[in-house]
């Protein structure tokens, strides 16, 4: 196993009668990226401000770094924060603000000049070093917030939706940079997001918050293709909910959609009769011959919609049942115009079980 | 139905045109019924003669000269100044630390102690100047300079609070927080972060507090001796028993002097923005 860095042991976060954070219990890796990925209200940022030092907990401990940190004020925590709104200096030059926590750690003048130079090339702002924060774009400032974290090497450090506040095409840019970052120099960063798409390219692991509690935590891998609730199916990507019945043997189970459809060869132990199985979008194909034979759908086309490098078309099956279908765009998309009658094909290992 | 419409529609379109002129109009006689005395005492101050008339029949600096030549004059002055001087440092240590602990701690009874720290703004001055008076007297500073600054201190406290509040609205929280993540302690995160941002409030709140002071007639009166008279207060007591042309010139320069801080302490608010 790694080195721990980060240790969130039993920690829960009360305001009064209204519980922010159930006890939850974290570990963070030297040299990982987590994101904490979740809705407004599901307790991430109140995970992150209890890392931060900038609330109490209720109860339990926080560790970082081997100490126990729980009962310490945030300057002594040795951690570095990016937030939302950059929080750059604003009576400061570039330089200083980045010079800030070398000065706080009183290093000799020399060495300041030297590591702020360095950690500028890291972020390709050279020659920026005499501006002021406002002169900047915001993709700049929140470059410069970054590289004001890495100059002094925290143990860990915490990214509070740092590209929120940027339009798509900088925040795509930045990610790729912070990504690049984060592998070049090994940092441990603590990520906070509800965007899905970048817990998805950014993390090594995702841990899914929902209504203070965490949902599920794993590898964007697990959380995509292993989700092991419904609410993990619906929040990372597109995702089709379909009520089955179940007749199972033991290892394998033959599922009944509502419309009557069968998913044979589903490997499960379960052993309800109804269950509510998950299928993505992307993993049902539009087979080519008609025939009717085992783990296909058949329907009519409802609607398409081309939304770039993808078209979705949503399916009727039957009277209460509906399942969408995402394919590549080609020029014959239009093959699947309303009306037409379609058949699906779905392997039995794309289908999600929830037990 | 559409010519009444229309109708409304001109009589409104009247309405709307006319009301602010004449409110414009009523405002700006308004403000001369007020302004005008104060400005009268200008030419007065002029006059040659050795009475108080409007308008003067000649003019010189002669009152001028008196008030900058003669010593007493000069003493209550220094007096006002230094007065003034210490009320501000005071009030400015007293109020922004207040201002900074309310605005950036939750604790019970917060809503309360705040007002309570501005209630001297609601309160008489005659009433604080007779509280004033007991209490000083029996601490033995009544007819001390000290008793005077402690006195100014109360009453401009508050009005240094209220602008600190001001200032520090406008300075980022996550800013305090991520000079405290990199590792700045409280006192640093002050110096470096927090002052810097809000110099333009302390020094609105500085030139405040010192004309407060140096204005202030009720409390020192009741407060000062002979020693530790201030301008104001001499100014009072000499309009009742020699009435001296020089008074003119006095308030003159003070108005002037308060008219300047205005609008320095507007030009740097907006600033500030």
């Amino acid at each position: 196993m790694t080195e721990t860095m980060v240790w969130l042991d039993a920690v829960e976060k009360s305001y009064g009668a209204v519980r922010a954070l159930a006890p939850t219990s974290i570990e963070i890796a030297k040299g990982e990226f987590l994101t904490l990925l979740g809705p407004s209200g599901s307790g991430k940022t109140t995970i992150l401000n209890l890392i931060s030092g900038s609330v109490a907990a209720t109860s339990g401990k926080i560790w970082i770094g081997g100490r126990d940190v729980t009962h310490l004020p945030s300057n002594r925590r040795e951690l570095g924060m990016v937030f939302q709104n950059y929080a750059l200096m604003p009576h400061m030059s570039v330089f200083e603000n980045i010079a800030f926590p070398l000065r706080v750690r009183k290093y000799p003048e020399a060495e300041i000049r030297k590591k702020v130079n360095e950690v500028l090339e890291v972020i390709r702002l050279e020659g920026y070093e005499n501006r002021k924060p406002k002169e900047l774009s915001g993709g700049q400032q929140q470059r410069i917030a970054i590289a004001r974290c890495l100059v002094y090497n925290p143990d860990l450090i915490l990214m509070d939706e740092p590209l929120g506040a940027l339009d798509k095409k900088l925040r795509d840019q930045l990610q790729l940079e912070i990504r690049r970052i984060h592998r070049t120099l090994g940092v441990t960063l603590l990520y906070v997001t509800h965007d899905q798409s970048e817990a998805l390219v950014l993390s090594d692991r995702i841990c899914l918050m929902n209504s203070g509690k965490v949902e599920q935590i794993g590898t964007p891998d697990e959380l995509y293709f292993r989700p092991r609730t419904i609410f993990a199916a619906d929040f990372l990507g597109e995702s089709n909910i379909l009520d089955v019945s179940v007749a199972s043997n033991g290892e394998q189970a033959t599922l009944t959609t509502r419309s009557g459809f069968q998913i044979e060869g589903v490997r499960t132990s379960l052993s309800a009769p109804v269950a509510k199985v998950m299928i993505r979008p992307e993993s049902l194909m539009v087979a080519e011959n008609e025939k009717t034979e085992p783990n296909t759908f058949k329907g009519l086309v409802e609607d398409v919609t081309l939304t770039g490098g993808v078209v979705d078309i949503h399916v009727r099956l039957g009277d209460a049942e509906t399942i969408n279908v995402r394919r590549l765009t080609t020029r014959d998309f239009r093959m699947t115009e309303r009306g037409r009658p379609i058949t699906l094909r779905v392997k039995p290992s794309d289908v999600v079980v929830f037990e | 139905m559409a010519a009444m419409g229309k109708r409304t529609l001109k009589r409104s379109s009247l309405a709307e045109h006319w009301f602010p002129a004449l409110g414009t109009v009523a405002a700006i006689f308004g403000y001369i019924f007020l302004v005008l005395p104060s400005l009268i005492v200008i030419p007065m101050s002029f006059g040659a003669g050795s009475e108080l008339v409007f308008p003067p029949r000649s003019y010189s600096l002669e009152l001028y000269r008196q008030y900058f030549q003669e010593s007493t004059w000069m003493a209550v002055t220094g007096q006002s100044v230094k007065v003034g001087l210490a009320t501000m440092a005071a009030s400015l240590v007293l109020g922004f630390s207040a201002a900074y602990g309310i605005s950036r701690t939750d604790f019970r009874g917060k809503g309360l102690l705040t007002v309570f720290l501005l209630s001297p703004m609601f309160m008489p001055h005659i009433a604080m100047a007779l509280a004033m008076y007991l209490y000083l007297s029996r601490l033995g500073l009544v007819g001390t300079t000290y008793g005077l600054v402690a006195a100014h201190t109360l009453v401009t406290v508050p009005f240094v609070i209220v602008t600190a509040f001001a200032g520090l609205r406008y300075v980022d929280r996550n800013l305090e927080l991520a000079a405290a993540t990199m590792g700045a302690g409280r006192l640093r995160i002050i110096w470096k972060v927090v002052l810097p941002l809000i110099v333009p409030s302390i020094v609105v709140a500085s030139l405040f507090a010192f004309l407060l002071s140096f204005d202030e007639v009720v409390i020192s009166y009741f407060i000062s001796s002979v020693q530790s008279e201030t301008l104001p207060v001499k100014m009072y007591s000499s309009i009742h028993w020699e009435i001296s042309p020089v008074l003119a010139a006095i308030s003159s320069l003070l108005t002037v002097l308060s008219f300047g801080a205005c609008v320095a302490m507007s030009l740097l608010q907006r600033n500030d923005q």
